[in-house]
C-alpha cells in the first residue's frame, strides 16, 4: 500500500460525500426509492474510504516511512509499536483524520442499524452525517493532509519520535474514547435535524436518540476520567485536574449532554421540553466541533497565531454555520416544536430535571467564559489576561455543589407534582442522614464547603438507598420474593431508572475524591543515599540511587522507603528521572521525563517526583504529595461507567 | 507482475465500491413501504406506552406518586395504546 493511495482514498472519499448529499437531496424531491439506496450506499462508501486512509496512515507509522511528514514528525525507529499506533492521534491532521474515522464507525453503524426503521428520517441523517464528513475531509485534503510527503530536499534517517508523556498506555486509550464520545453526538445530532425538517415530533427518535447519547455521554465521561487519570501519573504536579482549556473543551459538552441525557427523559415520557432538547443537542454538537477547534486551531496560545493559521477559520465557520442553520431551523419549525403540555407543579419532578438542566447549562457558560477570557481580552484590549483554577473553583464549587443536592432531590420528586406527605415521607431519612453526618464533622473541627459536600454525598447516598430499598419492598410485597430475586429483578426490568441512581452513586463518590483535595499536603527536598525527610506523617529514606539504559530512554532510579511517624514499614517507593532520545548526538533533542511513583490507598496517596539528580554528589531532589481520597475519584469513575452500562443494557423487547 | 498488482488494487478499492453504489439504479422501481413503515411506527409506540404503565406501576408501588394522579395517568396512558391498537387493526 502506497502512501498515494491514503491521498486518493481520502479524495474518493470527498467526492461520495458530495453525491450522498446530492443524491438524497433528489430522493427528497422525488421519492425513489433506488436513489435512497444508492444515497445510503455512497454513503457508506465514504466510510469505507475513510477506513482505507487510516488503515494505510496507521501501517505508514508502524513501518516508519519517514517519507511520510507525518510519520517522520511523531515517531522514531525507537518508538514502540504500540505508540506508533497512538501517534495516529498525537498530530494535528492525524486527530482529524482519526475523528473522521471515528464517525464513519458511527454512520455506519446508524445506516446498518436503520435499514427498516425511521425510513422518513434517515435520508436526512445521513445527509448531516455527510456534511460533517464532507468538513473534516475538506480539511484533511486540503489543509492539513496526513499524506503530505517529507520535504524532498533531504533525507529522513530517524523520525523525531513521540513526545514522552505520549508514552502512555492511557494516553494511549484516552483521545480515542474521548473522541468517540465527541463525534458521538453528531448522532443525535443528525436526528435532531431530520426531525425537524420532517416535523417530526414523535417521542420514537427521541427514544432512539437516547441509547445514541448515553453511548456518546459514556465514552466521553470515560474520556475525560482518563484524561485526569493521565494528567495525575503523568503530569507530575499531583492533581487531575487544572480547568486547562484542553480540558474544558472537553467538560462542556459533558456538561450539556448531561442535561439533555436528563431531559429527554420529560419528553419521552411527557412530551414537553421540545425546544429545549432541540437548544441542548445543538449546543452540545456544536461545543464538540468548537472543543475540536479550540485545540486544534491554536487560538488558545495567541489570537495572532490562530489568524495566522488556515484552520483555525475554517472551524471557527464551520461552528458559526452549525449555530445559525440549526437554530434557523428552529425558529422556522418553532409552531412543530411548541409543547401543548405545561409543568404543574415547583414540586415535580419534572421540575427536578428542569432545574438541573439550568444548572448545568448555567456552569457550562462559567467554563466558556472562564476558557475564552483570554482570548476575548488579547482580541479587545490587546492584552492576554488569563483567568486559573481560583476563578472556576470559585464560581464552580457552589454550582457543584447545588448539582450534587439536585441529583438527591430529583428521584424523590413525583411525576406531575409532590404531595405534602410524600415530600415529608421521600425526604426524612436522607435530610436526617445529612444533617448527623455535617454535625459530626463540625464537632471533629470541619468548616465550610468540606463539610456540606461530605453532608451533601450522605443526603444522596440515602436517597438512592432508600429508593433502591422500597422498590426491593415493593415488590417483595407484590410477588412475595427474596431480596435479590427482588433486587435483580426490579433493576432488570427499570435499566435505566436504577443504572441512573448507580451512575448518582459514582457521583457522590467522586465529589468525597475531589473534597479530598482540600487537605493535600506536600514538600520538596534533596536527598543523598541514607538520609531521609519527613512529609504529612511519613518518613522517606534514600536507600539507594540506580541508573539503566532502556531501548527508548535512559533512566535514574530512586528506592525511596517509607515509615510511618511509629517506625512501621509503608511501602517502597521508585521514581524515576529519564531522558528520553538519549542517544541523540544534539543534546536539545534529548527530553527530560519525571516518571512518578504512587502508592494508593482508600484514604490517601503517597505521591512521589523524582524532580532532579545531582549524579556527581548522587543528590536526589524529591518531591513528595499526600494527597487524601483521590482514589475515591477514580472508584467513582467506575461506578458511573457501570451504572451507565447497567441503564443501557439493552431489554429482551429491543 | 506489477501492473496486475496496481490493477487489482485499482478493481478492489475503486471499481468495487462504485458497481456497489450504482447498482441500485438500475433495479426496477422499489415499491413503497409506507404501510409498513407505519406498523412498525405504531407498534413501537404501543411498547413505549406499555413501558411507561409498568414504570407509572412501580412508582405507584413504592408510593412515588399519589393514588389520584396515578389513576389519571394510567387512564390517559391506555386510551392511547388503545388508540394505537385501533390504528393497527385498521392497517
Amino acid at each position: 500500500m502506497t502512501p498515494i493511495a491514503g491521498s486518493v482514498a481520502l479524495n474518493l472519499a470527498f467526492g461520495f460525500s458530495i453525491l450522498t448529499v446530492l443524491t438524497l437531496f433528489l430522493y427528497n424531491k422525488n421519492g425513489d426509492e433506488r436513489l435512497f439506496l444508492t444515497g445510503q450506499r455512497l454513503a457508506l462508501g465514504i466510510s469505507f474510504f475513510v477506513f482505507l486512509a487510516t488503515f494505510i496512515l496507521a501501517y505508514q507509522l508502524v513501518q516508519s516511512n519517514f517519507d511520510i511528514d507525518y510519520v517522520a514528525r511523531y515517531t522514531s525507529l525507537e518508538t514502540p509499536v504500540v505508540y506508533k499506533i497512538s501517534a495516529l492521534w498525537a498530530g494535528q491532521s492525524g486527530s482529524l483524520l482519526f475523528w473522521l474515522f471515528i464517525l464513519s464507525i458511527y454512520t455506519t453503524i446508524v445506516i446498518l442499524q436503520n435499514q427498516q426503521k425511521h425510513n422518513s428520517l434517515m435520508p436526512w441523517v445521513i445527509i448531516t452525517l455527510a456534511i460533517v464528513q464532507m468538513f473534516f475531509l475538506v480539511l484533511t485534503n486540503y489543509v492539513t493532509n496526513p499524506f503530505k510527503p517529507t520535504d524532498a530536499d533531504f533525507i529522513v534517517s530517524n523520525g523525531n519520535g513521540l513526545n514522552p508523556l505520549l508514552q502512555n498506555v492511557t494516553m494511549a486509550i484516552h483521545p480515542p474514547t474521548l473522541y468517540l464520545g465527541y463525534v458521538g453526538f453528531s448522532v443525535p445530532f443528525g436526528f435532531a435535524i431530520s426531525a425537524m425538517i420532517n416535523r417530526d415530533t414523535s417521542p420514537l427518535w427521541i427514544q432512539s436518540i437516547r441509547r445514541w447519547s448515553l453511548v456518546a455521554w459514556l465514552f466521553l465521561s470515560i474520556g475525560i476520567i482518563l484524561g485526569g487519570w493521565w494528567a495525575y501519573r503523568e503530569l507530575g504536579w499531583g492533581g487531575y485536574w487544572a480547568w486547562d482549556p484542553v480540558e474544558n473543551a472537553s467538560f462542556m459538552p459533558w456538561l450539556t449532554a448531561t442535561a439533555f441525557v436528563h431531559s429527554i427523559i420529560i419528553q419521552e415520557k411527557k412530551d414537553m421540553l421540545r425546544v429545549w432538547n432541540m437548544v441542548l443537542i445543538i449546543i452540545t454538537f456544536t461545543l464538540c466541533i468548537f472543543g475540536t477547534f479550540l485545540t486544534r486551531s491554536g487560538v488558545m496560545s495567541s489570537v495572532h497565531s490562530f489568524t495566522g493559521s488556515s484552520l483555525g477559520p475554517i472551524f471557527l465557520t464551520f461552528v458559526f454555520s452549525i449555530m445559525i442553520v440549526s437554530f434557523g431551523m428552529m425558529y422556522f419549525r418553532r409552531n412543530d416544536l411548541r409543547s401543548t403540555k405545561k409543568m404543574e407543579s415547583f414540586t415535580s419532578r419534572e421540575s427536578g430535571f428542569l432545574f438541573n438542566n439550568m444548572i448545568f447549562v448555567v456552569m457550562c457558560f462559567a467554563v466558556f467564559w472562564g476558557t475564552l477570557f483570554p482570548v476575548f481580552s488579547e482580541a479587545i484590549r490587546g492584552t492576554k489576561i488569563t483567568v486559573g483554577p481560583p476563578f472556576f473553583n470559585q464560581i464552580n464549587i457552589p454550582i457543584g455543589l447545588i448539582l450534587l443536592a439536585l441529583t438527591g432531590i430529583g428521584p424523590l420528586l413525583a411525576w406531575r407534582k409532590t404531595g405534602k406527605k410524600i415530600l415529608i415521607r421521600n425526604f426524612t431519612f436522607p435530610i436526617i442522614t445529612g444533617l448527623i453526618v455535617a454535625i459530626l464533622l463540625l464537632i471533629i473541627g470541619l468548616r465550610g464547603a468540606v463539610v456540606i459536600s461530605f453532608s451533601l454525598g450522605a443526603f444522596v447516598t440515602a436517597t438512592i438507598t432508600t429508593e433502591f430499598t422500597r422498590g426491593i419492598q415493593a415488590r417483595r410485597k407484590k410477588f412475595n420474593e427474596s431480596i435479590i430475586t427482588a433486587l435483580i429483578k426490579m433493576v432488570s426490568k427499570n435499566r435505566s431508572r436504577y443504572g441512573g441512581y448507580v451512575v448518582h452513586l459514582g457521583i457522590v463518590f467522586m465529589f468525597v475524591g475531589f473534597t479530598g483535595h482540600a487537605f493535600d499536603q506536600e514538600k520538596e527536598f534533596s536527598l543523598k543515599v541514607g538520609e531521609s525527610n519527613h512529609v504529612a506523617g511519613y518518613n522517606f529514606k534514600l536507600i539507594q540511587m540506580s541508573e539503566t539504559e532502556r531501548p527508548n530512554h535512559y533512566a535514574w532510579i530512586s528506592d525511596l522507603r517509607v515509615t510511618n511517624d511509629e517506625g512501621k514499614f509503608v511501602t517502597n517507593l521508585h521514581p524515576e528521572k529519564r531522558i528520553y532520545f538519549h542517544r541523540n548526538p544534539d543534546p536539545n533533542r534529548r527530553q527530560p521525563h519525571s516518571e512518578l511513583d504512587i502508592y494508593t490507598t482508600m484514604n490517601r496517596d503517597i505521591y512521589s517526583i523524582f524532580s532532579g539528580v545531582d549524579s556527581e554528589n548522587s543528590v536526589a531532589f524529591i518531591k513528595i504529595m499526600v494527597n487524601p481520597l483521590v482514589q475515591w475519584v477514580w472508584l467513582g469513575g467506575y461506578i458511573l461507567v457501570f451504572g451507565t452500562i447497567v441503564a443501557l443494557w439493552p431489554r429482551k423487547d429491543q | 507482475m506489477d501492473i496486475i498488482k496496481e490493477y487489482g488494487f485499482i478493481i478492489i478499492f475503486f471499481i468495487m465500491p462504485v458497481i456497489f453504489v450504482i447498482q441500485p439504479l438500475f433495479l426496477p422501481m422499489i415499491e413503497e413501504k409506507k404501510n409498513q413503515l407505519s406498523v412498525d411506527g405504531l407498534k413501537r409506540k404501543k411498547l413505549l406506552i406499555y413501558r411507561q404503565i409498568k414504570e407509572l406501576e412501580m412508582d405507584h408501588d413504592i408510593g412515588n406518586i399519589n393514588e389520584s394522579d396515578y389513576k389519571l395517568s394510567r387512564e390517559a396512558l391506555k386510551q392511547d395504546v388503545s388508540e394505537i391498537i385501533t390504528k393497527l387493526n385498521s392497517l
